[in-house]
């Protein structure tokens, strides 16, 4: 369990959202804050053009030093901070609960990390969130992509989940999600609606059963329903009518460069969700 | 390569890059101009190198943010070539170096740059640093005042300004001011225009007009593969240069191949061969330049600014960009390598100086490097053959002697090893304890050899125990050095 917090609006609910999943999983806990120099934003503020006596050997010093400020300010508040949501998170019951801060970009720390980690929690947007217009945050996609294991979405707050809606669109995806969900303690004794939205397929209402059988075998309560039309919108009027407070859906089958031509249907529910949402891969 | 690192690459840093691009493309057409004239050819030859190289390299290169032009180091290689057989040549030539560096980016030669030791390095930036420096004497001799008193005032204008604005190049600004003055003074002095001709259109495709045949290739192999290496040398260095700055890193193969491709480019268009540069890169990354844009701007930039400027380029007074590249020079100097000298282990310094006497000399950096490279290996194989210690101790009343060998035997230690026994000695029997040696080649088994023989010959009955042990580490028979576990081999005993 690795909650990736930063010290935006969203980390409470984040930690919130971890200490739920820690709890039912039964699994530690970590909360991580990544520490990201950019080091390709520049702060070079020097267009004289000119270089000097050992112009390379003071460049190095000027830019380490203004990291080395930078990451130590950086590091501090991040400690505080975690601290503060770890003592959150303890009252809440949680299981161990760690911290931990990591120095880089967030989708390669946490692709490096995955190997120990059951579940990844993350807000939907980040510390740019007040600034920008984005209603997803920019790191979430990338950081989905480079992972391989399930990453829990969740928006600015978060309440513990009662009723489950599964994208369920019979792709090897979401079969393999059913799989991991009905193995999993994680949704275990939550009512689950099983929705396939979209251009019908010949196919799917066996899918569907099968999928329903596999849940309810181990003793989930299943409802399934099959609409045609835009999946998305679809999706958003079952979450509404429902009630459900928790997506789960199967993600990025395809490409980047695809979704960069094509539009991409994961970034699009993603989006129009207002709910946690757990992503599988 | 995914969108988000192409994204990052691009277009993570845009308004700095851009900004960097302008300032470096500013001071680098005093630099392409100054080597053109090195080499012997029209400054258009090295301005549109300059725009090709850096404009190819910003999407081919491994290291984002440097940036590559022609550049003297380069330039110092093509004089003869120039000179004996034309320009013609040089572009057959230059495409040739752009083909071996791409296949000695395939083929992953960057890695032998890990043989080019840290003082071998000082050496080639100083030896750079001179070559630079004493390509701008032709210019300051059998020259009036007037030529002394623009450079001087250049010189204080480039290093004054930044104290007073940091916001404008001053390079820039020396060119400009100087210009001025010279037009305004009516001076009689060099320009630009009187070296040759410049870009008046944009680049065109042209192929390079040499006969394709053995004989082309015989004259200008040797000086590709000498631009290659020397092109590689200094790409790869500036690269690591450029990742200490930035703290990031580089792909050094794809770094070869991109400079091979730009050079293969740039020979079809009329430019002579380039490499990257390591004063303008540091320059790039001082100005906030980290970005693939950056060496793309700084391209382009370039290439309006020669084309549209061009009658303007043509009345720049050849004492302004002495004084740009007397910058560029001092830049480049490792001055902290003049102290070093009293401090670092003697053969170190004579590395570098051996790097730096032999490139002025000769003119030729590849081999100044080669000199360097093959000093560093032989003082560590000097260095290790230090390591070699004899013990031993009679038994059995005097009759028989133990010989303990402990540490490195190879062609440097043969003798040393050899010698550590006295075959005067009358004994029985000898034992020659050998397992915590380790023999790293056939001179030092032959070392052994001709010490049992000598023993025999005494007629002393010889015993080496430990042989096995010793020679596992014969890399070439039995290969165990690189493999997992070779360390507990070669430390443990």
């Amino acid at each position: 369990m690795l909650a990736c917090v930063d010290q935006s609006a969203y980390g409470q609910s984040v930690s919130d959202a971890a200490t739920w999943a820690a709890r039912r999983l039964q699994a530690p806990m970590e909360l991580l804050h990544v520490i990201d120099r950019h080091p390709r934003l520049a702060s070079g503020q020097d267009h004289s053009g000119a270089i000097g006596l050992d112009a390379q050997e003071s460049l190095l010093k000027q830019l380490s030093d203004e990291d080395e400020a930078r990451t130590r300010a950086a590091r501090e508040a991040g400690r505080a901070y975690l601290n503060g949501l770890r003592e959150r998170a303890l009252a809440a019951g949680a299981f161990v609960v760690d911290v931990r801060q990591r120095h880089g970009s967030l989708d390669t720390t946490l692709a490096e990390l995955q190997d120990g980690v059951r579940l990844f929690v993350l807000g939907r947007r980040g510390a740019s969130a007040q600034d920008t217009q984005r209603d997803l945050g920019r790191q979430l996609e990338w950081v989905v992509r480079s992972v391989s294991k399930p990453v829990l979405a969740v928006p600015q707050t978060f309440q513990a989940p009662s009723r489950v809606l599964f994208a369920f669109d019979g792709s090897a995806v979401t079969r393999q999600g059913v799989r991991m969900i009905a193995a999993s303690p994680l949704l275990k004794g939550l009512p689950v609606h099983l929705l396939m939205a979209g251009k019908a397929q010949a196919q799917g209402p066996r899918q569907i059963e099968e999928a329903r059988q596999a849940l309810e075998a181990v003793g989930f309560s299943v409802t399934t329903d099959i609409q045609p039309g835009d999946p998305e919108t679809a999706i958003a009027s079952v979450m509404r009518s429902l009630q459900c407070d928790l997506l789960v859906m199967g993600v990025y089958s395809h490409s980047p460069w695809r979704s960069l031509f094509m539009g991409s249907k994961t970034t699009d529910l993603l989006r129009s969700a207002a709910a946690p949402t757990l992503l599988l891969r | 390569m995914t969108l988000q690192t192409l994204r990052q690459d691009w277009l993570s840093n845009v308004r700095n890059d851009l900004l960097a691009g302008l300032v470096v493309a500013l001071a680098l057409i005093p630099e392409a101009i100054a080597f053109s004239i090195i080499a012997g050819v029209d400054p258009k030859v090295g301005l549109y190198a300059s725009f090709s190289i850096a404009t190819i390299i910003a999407f081919t290169g491994g290291r984002p943010g440097m940036i590559s032009a022609a550049t003297g180091a380069m330039a110092l290689l093509m004089v003869t070539l120039v000179k004996n057989h034309g320009l013609e040549y040089l572009l057959a030539a230059t495409v040739l170096t752009g083909v071996l560096q791409v296949i000695a980016g395939w083929v992953r030669l960057g890695a032998l740059m890990r043989f080019v030791s840290r003082s071998v390095v000082t050496g080639f930036v100083n030896a750079l640093a001179i070559l630079i420096f004493l390509a701008q004497l032709p210019e300051l001799t059998n020259v009036t005042w007037h030529v002394y008193a623009m450079t001087a005032a250049g010189l204080a204008i480039i290093y004054g300004l930044p104290y007073l604005t940091k916001a404008v190049p001053s390079p820039l600004v020396t060119i400009v001011v100087l210009t001025a003055v010279a037009i305004a003074l009516d001076l009689d002095i060099r320009t630009v225009g009187d070296m040759g001709a410049l870009p008046d259109s944009l680049p065109v495709f042209l192929i390079p007009n040499v006969p394709l045949n053995w004989e082309t290739l015989a004259i200008i192999f040797p000086y590709s593969l000498t631009l290659m290496v020397v092109g590689l040398l200094e790409s790869l260095m500036t690269a690591t240069i450029v990742d200490d700055l930035t703290d990031t890193k580089s792909d050094k193969n794809r770094e070869c191949v991109g400079q091979g491709v730009a050079n293969i480019a740039t020979g079809f268009i009329g430019g002579m061969a380039g490499c990257a540069m390591i004063g303008q890169s540091v320059i790039n990354v001082k100005s906030g330049g980290r970005g693939r844009l950056s060496t793309l701007a700084a391209g382009i930039f370039l290439l309006l600014m020669v084309v549209f400027l061009g009658d303007w380029v043509a009345r720049i007074p050849m004492a302004a960009l002495v004084a740009v590249m007397i910058m560029v020079s001092i830049g480049t100097f490792n001055w902290g390598s003049i102290k070093g000298l009293r401090e670092h282990p003697k053969s170190s310094s004579v590395v570098m100086l051996a790097t730096v006497v032999v490139t002025v000399a000769t003119h030729d950096l590849a081999k100044g490097v080669l000199t360097g490279v093959l000093l560093s290996g032989f003082f560590f194989a000097h260095k290790v053959g230090q390591i070699l210690r004899v013990r031993s101790h009679s038994g059995d009343e005097g009759r028989t002697r133990t010989y303990e060998v402990i540490g490195q035997v190879f062609f440097a230690s043969a003798d040393r090893f050899t010698n550590a026994f006295d075959y005067k000695e009358v004994i029985d029997k000898v034992r020659i304890d050998v397992s915590r040696a380790h023999f790293w080649d056939i001179t030092a088994v032959s070392a052994l050899d001709k010490a049992v023989l000598k023993f025999r010959r005494e007629g002393t009955e010889v015993e080496v125990i430990g042989l096995n042990e010793a020679s596992a580490t014969m890399v070439d028979r039995f290969g165990v050095h690189d493999k997992d576990g070779a360390e507990d081999l070669l430390m443990g005993h």
